[in-house]
């Protein structure tokens, strides 16, 4: 089965412009018309590696291809399911006596540091579905409960 | 030659670089950060190959992912949390809660290390070869923005390894909150093997 990557309206177009990016530059390259840009400040990572490697060129260009092919957008839920956490929703959770707050994003854009968590991840997968007031427990051995104080879809 | 042996010399340093947070833990002869770099290596080469992913490129990034650390300091998500004095008491009492900041102080945090850090890496990587320098920033940006799926895995090996470290250092001194650790890493990981990874920890460390 392909896997589907969710991505927000501005993680697909990030995407988008990379794979675009990158395409021209593979164009410039065969052609010998790369600029020697490494000795800018302003280093764009992906243009070093690839003046170097032309194999993970390729190799970058076909993921964003896989990932452009099999992306779906997140969208706003109808009113009616804005109760329950989706993709999307910034969450307002209490666990363990300390409040918290994050976004359920697709794993393409997660970062935690910045409270964008995976719905992939075991706790992002636990609380999908959910609305406020229940209590989620993410267990095995520890158990954490989840108690959800509020939802609200911001980023989409 | 002499600006190759000089980054050798420099690199060396993180052999004796005690991990910060660890020390914060009152753990005696902490792990250093060459340390934690040698075992994560070890775990993403091998967890890597099982994904089939590019081993070259998984076990390069982990060892260049904290070559950072031999200018830049050494931060924990306690910090901003952490009093003022030396108070080993306090201390201790700050590191029972997980730290949890507002959605605005974790961008400021996040970008405030990223751009330390990376100067602290062109400052190392300065006088080596363009090509070469080259290839450490990119996979270092890779590491740290996830551009690729090796990206996106080494990243999370990284926390792996700290989890796998931190229960070794509950079981033998205590001192550690692992429950605050497994709660954590359930928030970060995604990977399906290194999700299947963590069940297998659980069993070791935390089973009767």
């Amino acid at each position: 089965m392909q896997k589907k990557f969710y991505l927000t309206k501005e993680g697909l177009e990030k995407i988008r412009k990379d794979r675009e990016d990158l395409k021209n530059l593979k164009l410039a390259k065969t052609k010998g018309e790369v600029p020697k840009i490494w000795h800018s400040e302003d280093l764009n990572p992906e243009y070093l590696a690839f003046q170097e490697d032309l194999e993970f060129l390729e190799s970058r260009l076909n993921d964003l291809e896989y990932i452009t092919k099999n992306a779906e957008l997140i969208k706003p839920p109808s009113k009616g399911a804005q109760n329950n956490i989706g993709l999307g929703a910034t969450v307002l959770v209490q666990v363990d006596g300390q409040t918290d707050e994050f976004t359920l994003v697709g794993t393409l854009e997660a970062n935690p540091s910045l409270g964008r968590i995976s719905n992939e991840s075991p706790v992002g997968q636990q609380l999908l579905g959910h609305k406020v007031g229940d209590e989620v427990v993410v267990s095995s051995p520890i158990k954490t409960v989840y108690k959800i104080k509020k939802i609200k879809y911001k980023i989409i | 030659m002499r600006d190759i042996l000089n980054f050798f010399i420099e690199v060396g340093k993180l052999k004796n670089k005690g991990r910060r947070g660890w020390e914060l833990h009152n753990i005696r002869n902490p792990e250093t950060t060459a340390e934690h770099i040698f075992r994560m290596a070890i775990v993403a080469w091998t967890l890597g190959k099982m994904k089939k992913l590019n081993t070259e490129r998984v076990i390069k990034m982990a060892l260049i992912h904290d070559l950072c650390e031999v200018y830049a300091p050494d931060l924990t998500p306690y910090d901003p949390l952490l009093p003022k004095t030396k108070d080993k008491k306090k201390i201790m009492e700050a590191l029972k809660r997980w730290p949890k900041f507002t959605p605005d102080l974790k961008i400021k945090k996040h970008t405030e290390k990223h751009r330390m850090e990376s100067l602290a890496l062109d400052k190392l990587i300065a006088k080596l070869s363009p090509s070469f320098r080259a290839e450490i920033k990119n996979l270092w940006m890779d590491f740290e923005k996830g551009l690729s799926k090796e990206g996106r895995f080494v990243k999370q090996v990284d926390k792996m390894e700290n989890l796998l470290q931190g229960l070794e250092y509950w079981k033998k001194h205590g001192k550690i909150q692992h429950k605050l650790w497994i709660r954590w890493i359930k928030e970060i990981i995604d990977d399906p093997l290194l999700i299947d990874f963590i069940k297998a920890v659980e069993v070791k460390f935390l089973h009767k």
